[in-house]
């Protein structure tokens, strides 16, 4: 709990880190510090960011910010929180079951599960995929229904 | 009886004359001075309990009359640093210490003999005393307190000794064994316990004297240790030159008392600290730190001790660093050790997993495995000297490879996978054709020069057999002779 997190707030900020994070893997949680939901997932990331420093970075992104609206408005992001993962400047995808690939809606529930999560996604990137499966069973993985232009 | 006891009476009107000389700083008369020896402790066979003189003649001699004489004036003129220019062994003040030292030790050694003769002669009143107090000059105080008094309720040891302590010898006291002294002896031993406590008084007074000098001697060893323990530690070394010619091990023991009597545990005896244990470093480290700060302090001091046998820093600015830095030291022990981190995790699939059996581990391992050659190259056949590739022993041995008798004009090469592989990387980049080659080319050429031997590797493969067949011993040969007995 000592760790300080990266909060960034200004768009280069974003740039610079997604652009020198190297064969690490970079998870940016998108959310404000006000949200429940929000504080629960930045308390798992904060105790879990020192066991996975030899392969992840974590960091997260003030979603109120003016800049960052550029990156809502592209990752397309409407549920707090979102965490989006990045292997060398690439987006890597990840197929849990939902309907959204590019991001992991919502917290986690357990410590271990983000931890597998990141691995997962680090085992995908080293082979070369762009893409990868959860290895979350489906209960461990929160739920939330898409909307798609208000319908 | 009379004889014995004008006798008695004129040794009593000797000491008499004896203390006043020494009280009032006048030279002693030659009719009054025993034996010169020099006042060292009296010979065991020197039982000769009935008078004190004969066995403690240190009070009486020239030498310690003249030291005490002159430390009385120094005390009083005073501190001086006049001399700062003369070496050291020279200056007289110096000497004085040096003799000042020794003495010391000889009326330590003076104080125990008359303490053994007052704890016989009080034998007879009060002998469960001795076991009770141990320190002498404590004993010889009691002893004049309660002088012949059978009942020790009338009598005030307060401030002599630990309440702990007078109760016990108040409880012993009553039921004790003892009956009351003769009146000569009772003056005897009241006599030895005054002579005692001068002696001591004497040697507190040689000490502080010592001490006062100890920061002109040497200033850099008593801001270590400070001035009383290094004035002990020169005494007993006899001088600061040799105290720095001893290694620090030595430094370290001077002063350490054995106190191992013949059948006694030695798992409760202290470590071996001499003087050192004295110190106040020493006193103020917790107990478990103890045996490596004695061991700083010495080397330190001894360091200390050798700048001040040169006079290399008379300001003891020298000390004052090496003290710095033993306090530091102690310090830095007694930190808790760093908080333990929990420990990242590591990269996945950084660590290859290790296969411990299988099909396939197997012909992995064949293709680094020894082959046939090497085996035969790793083996000497006895008392035939193998060649080598440089000849004459120089370069790699050829061990069993080659020799003659051996039944093989050429090894050949076994089948070697990785050599296969590597052949077949080496063709393709080499020989990698566009394919139209007919089926019927090798890659042998047979010229007039190279000739083909062919082998059937089966027929010698015996030779290396398997490891447990004896490549010494004789298979097939038995004993010559077994005889019945």
């Amino acid at each position: 709990m000592s760790y300080l997190m990266t909060t960034l707030t200004k768009k280069r900020e974003v740039d610079t880190i997604i652009r020198d994070t190297i064969d690490k893997v970079l998870v940016l949680r998108f959310g404000r510090a006000s949200d429940p939901v929000c504080l629960h997932l930045d308390d798992l990331l904060r105790k879990s960011s020192r066991e996975v420093s030899k392969f992840a970075t974590v960091a997260l992104v003030d979603i109120d910010s003016e800049e960052i609206q550029v990156y809502v408005n592209y990752f397309d992001i409407s549920f707090i929180p979102s965490t989006i993962f990045f292997f060398n400047a690439h987006h890597m995808k990840m197929d849990s079951g939902t309907a959204d690939h590019t991001k992991w809606v919502g917290a986690f529930q357990k410590k271990q599960d983000f931890i597998d999560v990141v691995e997962a996604i680090y085992r995908g990137a080293m082979k070369g995929k762009l893409i990868v499966s959860c290895p979350l069973p489906s209960e461990r993985i929160p739920k939330y229904q898409l909307l798609y232009k208000d319908v | 009886m009379a004889t014995l006891a004008d006798s008695f009476l004129a040794d009593l009107d000797e000491l008499s004359d004896n203390e006043a000389v020494v009280i009032e700083e006048e030279d002693v008369d030659a009719g009054n001075m025993e034996e010169d020896v020099d006042g060292e402790m009296a010979d065991i066979e020197n039982l000769n309990y009935d008078d004190l003189d004969s066995v403690s003649k240190l009070q009486k001699t020239q030498r310690y009359v003249d030291i005490m004489q002159k430390v009385e004036d120094a005390l009083q003129k005073g501190s001086d640093i006049s001399n700062l220019g003369m070496v050291l062994e020279d200056d007289p003040e110096y000497q004085l210490i040096v003799d000042c030292n020794a003495l010391s030790v000889d009326i330590e050694n003076e104080i125990i003999i008359i303490h053994n003769f007052i704890r016989d002669k009080y034998r007879l009143k009060f002998p469960e005393l001795e076991s009770l107090v141990h320190h002498p000059i404590d004993y010889a105080r009691v002893v004049k307190k309660i002088g012949n008094e059978m009942d020790l309720t009338l009598v005030d040891l307060e401030g002599l000794l630990p309440s702990a302590i007078i109760m016990v010898v108040s409880v012993t006291a009553s039921t004790t064994s003892g009956k009351p002294l003769p009146e000569e002896i009772l003056d005897k031993t009241i006599d030895a316990c005054d002579r005692a406590l001068t002696l001591d008084a004497a040697k507190k007074k040689v000490l502080d004297f010592v001490e006062s000098r100890m920061g002109y001697i040497a200033p850099n060893l008593s801001t270590i240790v400070g001035s009383a323990v290094a004035a002990k530690l020169m005494g007993t070394a006899g001088g600061l030159a040799a105290l720095a010619k001893m290694p620090a091990c030595n430094v370290q023991l001077l002063g350490a008392k054995k106190k191992n009597l013949a059948g006694f545990s030695t798992a409760t005896s202290q470590f071996r600290v001499g003087y050192i244990e004295q110190t106040e470093i020493f006193q103020s480290t917790p107990p478990s730190l103890r045996m490596r700060a004695c061991r700083l302090l010495a080397s330190k001091s001894t360091l200390a001790a050798r700048v001040d046998s040169t006079r290399g820093d008379p300001s003891g600015n020298n000390g004052r660093a090496l003290r710095e830095e033993i306090r530091k030291k102690i310090e830095k022990w007694q930190e808790p050790p760093p908080a333990k981190q929990p420990k990242p995790l590591p990269v996945p699939d950084s660590e290859p997993k290790k296969k411990r059996g299988g099909r396939r581990l197997r012909k992995m391992k064949e293709r680094y495995a020894i082959t046939d050659m090497r085996k035969l190259a790793n083996r000497m056949q006895f008392g035939v000297p193998e060649e080598s590739s440089l000849g004459d022993g120089l370069g790699e041995g050829y061990g069993m490879l080659g020799q003659a008798g051996s039944g093989k004009l050429r090894v050949s090469v076994g089948q070697s996978k990785l050599a296969a592989k590597v052949a077949k990387k080496f063709k393709e980049k080499n020989y990698g054709s566009s394919g139209a080659s007919s089926g019927l080319t090798s890659s042998l050429a047979f010229t007039l020069v190279q000739g083909i031997e062919l082998s059937n590797p089966q027929a010698h493969a015996h030779q290396l057999g398997s490891g447990t067949q004896s490549t010494y011993f004789s298979e097939t040969g038995t004993f010559s002779k077994i005889k019945r007995t």
